[in-house]
């Protein structure tokens, strides 16, 4: 089966068809919580281990995929220049909640990873599990952890954050639509948005805002962190 | 060949974050350079929204299919994550309850501060 597995047509065929079909399973069942990321990943696993294919074999494919993350990184600005103008209306508020939630982030992954004795690299490889995947991804890589479990992380990050969101709004009595948006974006990235935006306009596009801030200056947090070799 | 167009200046964006990542010797990933850059190019009107809008759009729409193989990854990394399990979806599940209460009760002190300051509801 080489001839057809150890291919680049291999790991490209298999991830389309997967996406797809559970896009496509998903909408035709109305199951609105499959996330065709999460699923297409375990069912490519499973299709992996089971046929006893390596997964280099599906890397060969796999790495023209992976390669797109640059473009889907500088894409990004898009999503901050569509609302430039309410980040500089509410520009302390915003940056001041965002900056706070990136601290928040850091810090607890740190205390938790020594909490639950997390070993340094899985400790390292969820730092970034509230970052937007493209850019968790880089981060992930800059800190010598494992991209896997950092993908993974971020959508159980954005998953849960969609859970709790209206319960946790309610119990904190957060009831400015900045603030739920700020909220949902800097802790759940996209998957946080789509919930931002079904709370209200104003909610989706602060969390959409929120994403490429909160990225950002986590980025430059790990920087700073890694400059002074504190982490 | 709309596409391609708008195709060639992401790239062209993301192959200049690179090169001014690489000889600024900046600490930043040349994709990160690249976002910047374009978000300046946007903001100073050197490149309009209509020009890249379609294939910034699809994918963002659809940034989940790019994440497919670095998910995959993690069947050959599983180790680290041996005996930990529960662990770390724990920690996961706790900091991001953390980091939603710090983010959204902080965003809203800062709000009504300055709306009290202000007089006015902004």
């Amino acid at each position: 089966m080489e001839f057809l597995t150890n291919t680049h047509l291999f790991g490209i065929l298999l991830s389309v068809a997967s996406f797809y079909g559970i896009a496509y399973f998903r909408d035709k069942l109305k199951v609105n919580w499959l996330n065709p990321l999460m699923a297409s990943i375990g069912l490519i696993i499973g299709i992996l281990l089971l046929l006893n294919i390596p997964f280099d074999h599906y890397m060969k494919g796999g790495s023209v995929i992976h390669a797109f993350l640059g473009p889907v990184t500088v894409v990004l600005a898009l999503p901050l220049y569509r609302n430039w103008k309410l980040l500089v209306a509410h520009k302390y508020s915003i940056l001041g909640g965002i900056s706070s939630g990136v601290f928040a982030a850091i810090i607890s992954v740190i205390l938790l990873g020594r909490l639950f004795n997390l070993n340094e690299i899985l400790e390292r490889s969820i730092l970034a599990h509230s970052v937007t995947t493209p850019i968790g991804i880089g981060i992930s890589d800059s800190l010598g952890a494992n991209e896997g479990i950092t993908v993974l992380s971020i959508m159980i990050t954005g998953i849960f954050g969609v859970i709790i969101a209206p319960t946790l709004y309610r119990l904190l009595r957060i009831v400015h639509p900045v603030a739920k948006g700020i909220g949902l974006g800097t802790t759940a990235h996209a998957i946080g948005t789509t919930k931002a935006i079904e709370m209200g306009e104003q909610e989706g596009a602060m969390s959409s805002l929120a994403i490429g801030v909160a990225a950002l200056t986590t980025v430059l947090v790990v920087i700073i962190l890694q400059f002074f070799q504190w982490y | 060949m709309k596409v391609f167009k708008q195709l060639l200046i992401l790239l062209g964006i993301n192959f200049a974050g690179e090169l001014i990542s690489h000889y600024l010797q900046l600490p930043i990933p040349g994709s990160i350079t690249g976002m910047i850059l374009l978000l300046v190019l946007l903001l100073t009107g050197v490149i309009k929204e209509k020009q890249i809008a379609e294939t910034a759009d699809f994918f963002l729409k659809n940034m989940g299919f790019f994440f497919i193989p670095a998910g995959v990854g993690v069947m050959v990394s599983y180790q680290a994550l041996e005996g930990r399990y529960v662990q770390t979806i724990v920690a996961i599940l706790a900091s991001t309850l953390i980091v939603m209460a710090v983010t959204s009760l902080v965003t809203q002190f800062l709000i009504k501060q300055r709306e009290k300051r202000n007089g006015i509801s902004d």
